[in-house]
């Protein structure tokens, strides 16, 4: 073990072999004293460093390292002896001055050089009304935005560094006393138990730390949306969200939580009900159709009647290929769209859409590779599948159409049961983060079906969620809430 | 039994949906031809009749468990001793695997006569097993929620049979209690595998978070199923004539042929696939009670005795080649089935009560 004062040297030394890291020595013009400033010129902020630091080091008397700190007019500036601080803190963009060569003793300024970008309205999860503020790169701001919606001393902020070599901050944030502590023990605990080097973003996070990592489906809810997380803290969740993501994450979540988007609360509660129905209905006809459609075609034309029999008959007199080998070759051609849309800038990424989606449809039609039917079909079930709220929740459902696929070939319609049975036996296993994903369908908790399926109005949604276990189970007074606001009743 | 942590019991009204789904199962799709052949347009007695006995049963069994402290296995332990108690264990095991076996075989049988003719059996069983496998080894509460999306799923099924309604004619039930009152008790003996199911609360009661307060979730059930299956068979026996009736080994499916929307023809062929989630939480949980006496019988992990018994499930309904072959099963485990629930466990009770009168003279 070598003594304090060689390793800071020796970190020093390390430091000095990149050429950012900058060694500048001052003379003291009262004192005479000489004063040497460390730091990672592409870490600091040398204008902070010209305007407040300089004119003290160079001008004012100072005595000791601790006059300096007590003076200078900067956010922090600290006294330390401990090179694994010094380490870290020149890292992170402070400055170290040591008063005498070799001393043991630096100080350590804060001048971060900050570079964010400014805040921008949400696009993966925009809605027409509503705040547009979303989610950046930096995680002082991101937590500002949430705690400007939750000015209470009871949101806990718990911070960690994750990641060997990152370093990377993340912050664990509640709402104590409404937040059930063994959901924000499960999330500490898998936290601190992390084992990875680099550290990017939020979705690493929920890669490593989800309950079931071989499931399709995503166990934690990401959100670009500072306002869905004062949300649904406030319901007793529990978020995470870290530095350098603009993507917070939020659990214990259930399946149909990916379902609900953020605006349905920002409309009245007939209209956001109806809109939630018509996603769940999107989704289930996402899955479904084609497979119904191969099932069928293969083995149950019985159950069409005559006169839709003739239709589908005649738009598939020219297909050489069998039910199965039609879909795939349709279903594969959307995906390749989607992904080279997605890969591409927008504006591109728009003509390769319509070149796609219009020639290679009209003319697969015209050669007789498809039917239009089909083509009809595979581009609704596409177009359902992007109803989804969440996009993560969206990849998972256009995955999930092949295995029934396979199946309904196989099988036709019993095939098509059999795969559901498969589905539904996979989420009743999934957990996020212990409690279970199917809630409130199961374990049936009717109480929580208000905002579920459909969303009843803010008057009815006095009890917290019963399957996050809050602590404190109501969150307004349900009675008062209900009462009339007439003109009559105002004065009591 | 101590295993049993708090966090992996099942709320008591969760009996609800655990017996009714396991009661309805592949004996819904044909019973009215068996019922009727003995007492012919009075069966829907018959039924009422069946279902009374089962809430007998059932009460006996809350009985016997409450005595017992719940634990079934262990009370068989301490009446016949280790050595006798463990070869009646061995013999419910094979009753409850076998119950698993009769319904996908006999489901099999289904398929291959309305849907597809060319299904393999082994192909469909190995398939159908091993989603049982993947279920059953996620533990009990997967178990109890297939059964519950099972029972909550199929049920607009129940609404198709509406369309049979201007098609019946009701006074074909008429006079009521024509038949001979032995008659009307035969047939609701031969209601027994149709209405079998419930003795699985012998085996999953551990698991519940208050087993006493849920025998009247329990008994709600079975008076639903009893329910249900009388207004079926009123149905039926309201469409067919009783000698068109004779003729139909699954009435239930004829009906489905009665169903007409603007764009599906032939419903049974939708029923049929539906009737796959009816009978998984059969097969499932048989597949679990056994396994389940299996690990108190040898020193056998769960999974391990799973992996066992599918696979003799798996061979024995290889080994069922034909219709003939199906029906004496069905035959088989539905007298087993009845001496089962009418001569097993009012002796259990007997027994259960001299033993406390005898504990409580000492």
């Amino acid at each position: 073990m070598a003594s304090p004062t060689e390793s800071i040297c020796k970190i020093l030394t390390l430091l000095k072999r990149s050429r950012d890291f900058q060694t500048k020595v001052y003379q003291n013009q009262s004192s005479g004293q000489s004063v040497s400033v460390f730091y990672i010129e592409s870490l600091v902020d040398i204008d902070m460093m010209v305007k407040y630091l300089y004119p003290y080091l160079i001008h004012y008397p100072f005595t000791s390292l601790q006059h300096l700190a007590d003076v200078l007019p900067l956010e922090d500036a600290h006294l330390s002896s401990a090179p694994r601080d010094v380490q870290q803190k020149l890292l992170e963009g402070y400055l170290a001055i040591q008063l005498i060569e070799q001393d043991d003793l630096v100080l350590l300024v804060k001048a971060q050089k900050k570079i964010e970008r400014t805040l921008t309205i949400p696009e993966v999860e925009f809605s027409v009304v509503g705040p547009k503020e979303s989610f950046i790169e930096s995680l002082e701001t991101n937590l500002h935005l949430v705690r400007k919606r939750i000015p209470s001393e009871r949101l806990t902020v718990n911070l960690f560094r994750v990641g060997s070599l990152s370093q990377t901050k993340l912050a664990v944030v509640y709402v104590d006393g409404i937040a059930d502590p063994e959901n924000v023990q499960t999330v500490i605990q898998r936290i601190q138990t992390i084992e990875f080097d680099e550290v990017i973003d939020s979705s690493y996070i929920v890669q490593i730390i989800c309950d079931n990592r071989h499931s399709l489906f995503p166990q934690l809810l990401d959100t670009e949306r500072p306002d869905r997380v004062a949300a649904v803290l406030a319901e007793g969740k529990v978020a995470v969200m870290v530095d350098g993501s603009p993507h917070a994450l939020i659990g214990p979540t259930t399946l149909v939580e990916f379902f609900s988007s953020f605006e349905d609360y920002f409309s009245n509660w007939i209209i956001a009900s109806f809109f939630r129905l018509i996603r769940l209905f999107s989704v289930a006809f996402s899955i479904l159709i084609t497979p119904i459609y191969v099932a069928t075609l293969n083995y149950h034309y019985e159950l069409i009647p005559k006169d839709l029999l003739g239709t589908l008959i005649t738009s598939r007199k020219e297909i050489p290929f069998p039910p199965i080998i039609e879909v795939l070759f349709l279903e594969l051609t959307i995906e390749l769209l989607r992904e080279a849309g997605a890969r591409l800038p927008t504006k591109v990424g728009q003509t390769i859409g319509i070149v796609g989606g219009i020639v290679i449809g009209t003319a697969s039609v015209e050669a007789g590779l498809t039917s239009n039917v089909l083509l009809i079909l595979v581009a609704l079930a596409a177009l359902a599948s992007f109803t989804t709220p969440v996009y993560k929740m969206g990849n998972t459902i256009r995955l999930l159409r092949f295995p029934f696929l396979l199946f309904a070939e196989m099988w036709g319609l019993l095939g098509v049961a059999f795969c559901f049975c498969i589905l539904m036996t996979h989420l009743l296993s999934l957990t996020s983060l212990g409690r279970p994903f199917l809630s409130p369908l199961f374990p049936p908790r009717w109480g929580d079906w208000k905002d579920a399926f459909i969303r009843l109005p803010f008057s009815e949604q006095a009890k917290r969620p019963l399957s996050l276990r809050p602590k404190q189970p109501l969150r307004f007074n349900s009675d008062k809430a209900k009462a009339k606001r007439d003109i009559e009743n105002i004065d009591e | 039994m101590s295993l049993i942590t708090e966090r992996s019991k099942i709320s008591p009204f969760m009996v609800f949906y655990i017996i009714m789904s396991m009661q309805i199962g592949v004996g819904v799709l044909g019973f009215q031809r068996i019922i009727a052949q003995t007492a012919g347009h009075d069966a829907w007695i018959s039924v009422l009749v069946a279902g009374a006995g089962g809430h007998l049963i059932l009460a006996l069994m809350y009985w016997i468990l409450q005595k017992a402290n719940g634990d079934f296995i262990h009370l068989h332990h301490q009446l016949f001793g280790r050595w006798l108690g463990n070869v009646l264990l061995l013999a419910l095991t094979i009753y409850f695997a076998s119950m698993s076996f009769v319904v996908l075989r006999t489901y099999i049988e289904v398929i291959q006569v309305w849907m597809f003719p060319d299904l393999r059996t082994w192909e469909f069983a190995l398939a159908f097993l091993l989603l049982c496998l993947y279920i059953t080894r996620n533990g009990f509460r997967v178990v109890v929620g297939v059964c519950f999306f099972c029972l909550i799923i199929p049920f607009y099924l129940l609404f198709t049979f509406g369309s049979v309604l201007e098609y019946t004619n009701f006074r074909q039930l008429l006079p009521v209690l024509d038949h001979p009152l032995p008659s009307i008790l035969k047939a609701a003996k031969e209601m027994t595998l149709t209405m079998l199911g419930y003795e699985t609360i012998l085996l999953f009661y551990p698991f519940l978070k208050n087993g006493q307060q849920s025998s009247k979730w329990g008994h709600a059930a079975l008076l639903s199923t009893t329910l249900f299956y009388t207004l079926l068979t009123v149905l039926t026996l309201a469409y067919f004539s009783e000698k068109q009736l004779q003729r139909q080994v699954w009435a239930t499916l004829t009906m489905w042929k009665m169903v007409e929307m603007p764009f599906i023809e032939r419903f049974e062929y939708i029923g049929i696939a539906n009737w796959l989630l009816v009978i998984l939480p059969n097969v499932c949980l048989g597949l679990w009670c056994s396994s389940r006496l299996c690990t108190h019988i040898f020193p056998i992990q769960q999974k391990y005795a799973l992996l066992v018994i599918t696979c003799i499930c798996f061979a024995a309904i290889i080994a069922v080649q034909d219709r003939t072959g199906v029906n004496t099963i069905n035959e088989v485990i539905s007298k087993v089935g009845f001496y089962f629930l009418y001569a097993w466990i009012p002796f259990l009770a007997i027994l259960t009560y001299v033993r406390t009168k005898r504990r409580d003279a000492q």
